[in-house]
């Protein structure tokens, strides 16, 4: 009983939940910074720790955005206001207690981790909704429409995806779905579904091309334009701790989680590795596109993504009814 | 005013055209606005009207002109579009010229025109680099930075200042061409010409960038000759017309042929600066080869120095100016000229009415007559056009305001 309560508190605490999560953040956007720094010719972050290549950096900011005053407009709804950045980060790591990072080991364990999952991080966005209405301020409305705009198109995408492994699996438990991709990883055997899911997962983190709930150049910061200080910090660290989850479960249902190793020190690990080198890959479009027109994400997630997102189905399907399942003892 | 509950502004400014409307006040205080004010009326995503609020950076230049001799007007005016400077001042010296009578030598002449062409290049490539940032396209913004640096640092080693190079001075040029800039400049075009070919494969044939841009702002020729449009936009919609045509400064010698363009919208306007580069970069090389020997200022000024004076200024290749100089007193009357600055047309009119200031010095500056444009070009469309098309108009505020 005690042991099983440290476990799932170092679980949640430590990996797959917030500690790593933090850390990776730190990590992803000194990556990211230094990437786009090298294509654009630049040497990115350097000032603090120098020996280090600036990889504190982000702490410095971190801390910068800890002393700072976070100021509260006097025409803001107060509660909506505060809560609604602590609210978008807490949401994001309660949905990181559910997914396993080695065989049976999540902090909250259960068979509908995958379900559990998917509904914690479709209730995300709407806190950012919550801030956009509370701020009083036009831009930060704007931005909130786009955010609902955007939710509504990347979201359907998301669970078509994710279904079409379920039904090529025949199950909703995370760790079962690992273990049948023993032989063949998911993102081979539906690379359909694997794409269309990365699609909708930039547009769900904000990442550019479908930064455009941000939109810095028309609505200054969208949503979070009213927020200084640490509750900036934690809009921040909102998309960044989304993309995190989103890598882990991607390399939970498509990467063959912490396949080869099945034993603890090892298993974990290899899921970590995994999910950093997905998050890397989705940051380094930062450098080759602009923002997209939000009617052009629309039309693109709609019209073009969402169809491949059912032909993904149905690849699933079909391949379900041949094989006869996935899973050999299914 | 409205209120919806708490937390929500609803400003119902009323209706505009059947529509309601939503206000926005996009700057002067906003990431991408420029010193200037955009007052934008929304249905819903859809814009209605603009209304640009210009003025922030008016500094008074044409009265202040008044008060300066004329040689102390050049340095205060190139401040107007420090990133253009020797472009929007060679018309000024150019009437100053005409009213003193004094015959700049040819030299000076080629080396006039080829600092306007490079302040021309630099200039595009600071229109592209901010541009694609309007469309959060980072990489493309850091490279023409970075690219610019080039021309400036060519810039830098013909005058001695990155931007406000107060090159040009009635009579002639500051400095004769150093030794060695010319296989520099060779190796600047080379290197500008391979870097071209990686813009418009990461930015103009980029299919997110095309979308953005493409059809969007279109300004129909007739509209654009009827609204008085000038430069690059103008040249975008299909109007064949560049001040340089009429072969001022050394460009008739050099032979020229105006980048024209044919849709009108903003990828077009984008693709006409980057198509001027080229062609500018084929000017600077045409004046490299065909520039003459001799003095770079005027015989008239350098015989007042005293000898030794003198031939250090033929030996280093930099003028010494007599005292006088600054006492200039030309003819009194009046002349207007025109010259292409790297947004457009720029126009003075300098009256003269003796002694050693101007009467009146007026100029008309190409981003002052490009600013309809806000007010024309983004009714109808989306709310986030309108970066996209601020970015293809390569507006510069200070020097509308002037």
């Amino acid at each position: 009983m005690m042991s099983g309560l440290v476990e799932s508190l170092l679980l949640g605490l430590v990996f797959p939940g917030i500690g790593a999560g933090l850390v990776t953040i730190l990590f992803m956007i000194w990556f990211e910074r230094k990437f786009t720094a090298r294509v654009q010719r630049r040497i990115g972050p350097l000032y603090v720790s120098k020996r280090l290549h600036g990889v504190l950096q982000l702490l410095a900011d971190g801390l910068r955005f800890l002393f700072q005053e976070p100021i509260v407009p006097v025409s803001v709804d107060k509660a909506g206001f505060l809560a609604a950045p602590i609210l978008a980060v807490v949401l994001a790591a309660a949905a990181l207690l559910f997914l396993p990072a080695a065989p049976g080991l999540a902090a909250i364990p259960t068979r509908y981790n995958t379900l559990a999952f998917l509904a914690l991080m479709a209730v995300t966005p709407l806190p950012i909704i919550i801030a956009g209405w509370a701020s009083d301020n036009k831009f930060s409305l704007i931005g909130a429409l786009r955010e609902a705009f955007l939710n509504v198109s990347y979201e359907p995408v998301i669970f078509v995806s994710i279904l079409a492994m379920i039904i090529l699996y025949g199950t909703v438990d995370a760790t079962r779905m690992v273990e049948a991709q023993a032989a063949v990883p998911g993102v081979i055997a539906n690379p359909l579904a694997a794409f269309t899911y990365l699609v909708a997962v930039m547009a769900a983190t904000d990442r550019p091309p479908f930064d455009i709930v941000f939109g810095e150049q028309e609505i200054v910061s969208g949503p979070y334009t009213e927020y200084s200080g640490i509750l900036f910090g934690y809009t921040m660290m909102r998309d960044y701790l989304n993309l995190y989850a989103f890598s882990i479960f991607f390399t939970l249902v498509f990467l063959g989680g912490w396949l080869p190793a099945r034993s603890l020190p090892l298993a974990p690990l290899i899921v970590y590795v995994k999910s950093v080198a997905v998050m890397a890959l989705l940051v380094t479009f930062r450098s080759i596109y602009c923002r997209l027109r939000l009617d052009h994400a629309l039309r693109l997630l709609w019209r073009l993504i969402l169809p491949l997102g059912l032909a993904a189905l149905a690849l699933s399907a079909s391949l379900t009814i041949l094989h006869g399942g996935w899973l050999p003892h299914a | 005013m409205l209120r919806l509950g708490p937390g929500i502004i609803a400003r119902r400014v009323g209706a505009e055209g059947g529509y309601d409307v939503l206000e926005v006040f996009i700057g002067p205080q906003h990431p991408a606005s420029g010193h200037m004010r955009l007052i934008v009326r929304l249905d819903g995503d859809v814009i209605v009207s603009v209304d640009p609020d210009i003025g922030y950076v008016h500094r008074t230049m044409e009265k202040l002109a008044e008060t300066r001799e004329y040689v102390r007007i050049i340095p205060l005016l190139e401040r107007m579009t420090i990133i253009d400077s020797c472009n929007v001042t060679l018309p000024l010296v150019e009437a100053m010229e005409t009213l003193l009578g004094v015959e700049p030598p040819p030299r000076s002449v080629y080396l006039r025109t080829l600092l306007c062409e490079v302040n021309r290049i630099a200039s595009h490539l600071y229109g592209l680099g901010i541009g694609s940032v309007m469309l959060n396209h980072s990489t493309m913004y850091m490279w023409a930075f970075g690219d610019r640096e080039v021309w400036l640092t060519i810039a830098e080693r013909l005058t001695g200042a990155r931007l406000t190079h107060t090159y040009i001075l009635p009579g002639g040029v500051r400095r004769d061409m150093p030794q060695g800039l010319r296989d520099d400049i060779e190796k600047a075009c080379r290197y500008m010409e391979r870097r071209l070919k990686e813009y418009e494969k990461i930015f103009l044939r980029n299919p997110v960038v095309e979308s953005r841009l493409s059809g969007v702002g279109v300004l129909k020729a007739s509209r654009a000759i009827e609204l008085g449009v000038v430069g690059p936009n103008l040249r975008a919609s299909g109007v064949r017309y560049d001040v340089r045509m009429t072969g001022y400064a050394a460009y008739g010698d050099i032979g020229f042929e105006p980048v024209v363009g044919s849709e009108g919208d903003c990828l077009e306007r984008i693709r006409v600066r980057i198509e001027e580069i080229k062609a500018s970069i084929s000017i600077i090389r045409g004046l490299l080869k065909q520039m003459p020997e001799g003095p770079f200022f005027s015989e008239r000024f350098t015989r007042l120095l005293p000898p030794k004076l003198r031939r250090i200024v033929e030996e280093e290749g930099r003028i010494k100016l007599p005292g006088m100089y600054v006492r200039l007193r030309p003819r009194n009357g009046r002349v207007i000229r025109r010259g292409e600055a790297a947004r457009g047309e720029i126009t003075y009119y300098l009256e003269a009415r003796g002694g050693f200031k101007p009467y009146r010095v007026r100029v008309v500056t190409p981003s002052a007559r490009n600013v309809v444009l806000f007010r024309e070009l983004p009714p109808g469309h989306r709310l986030m056009d309108l970066p996209a098309i601020y970015a293809s108009i390569d507006y510069f505020p200070p020097e509308a305001d002037r």
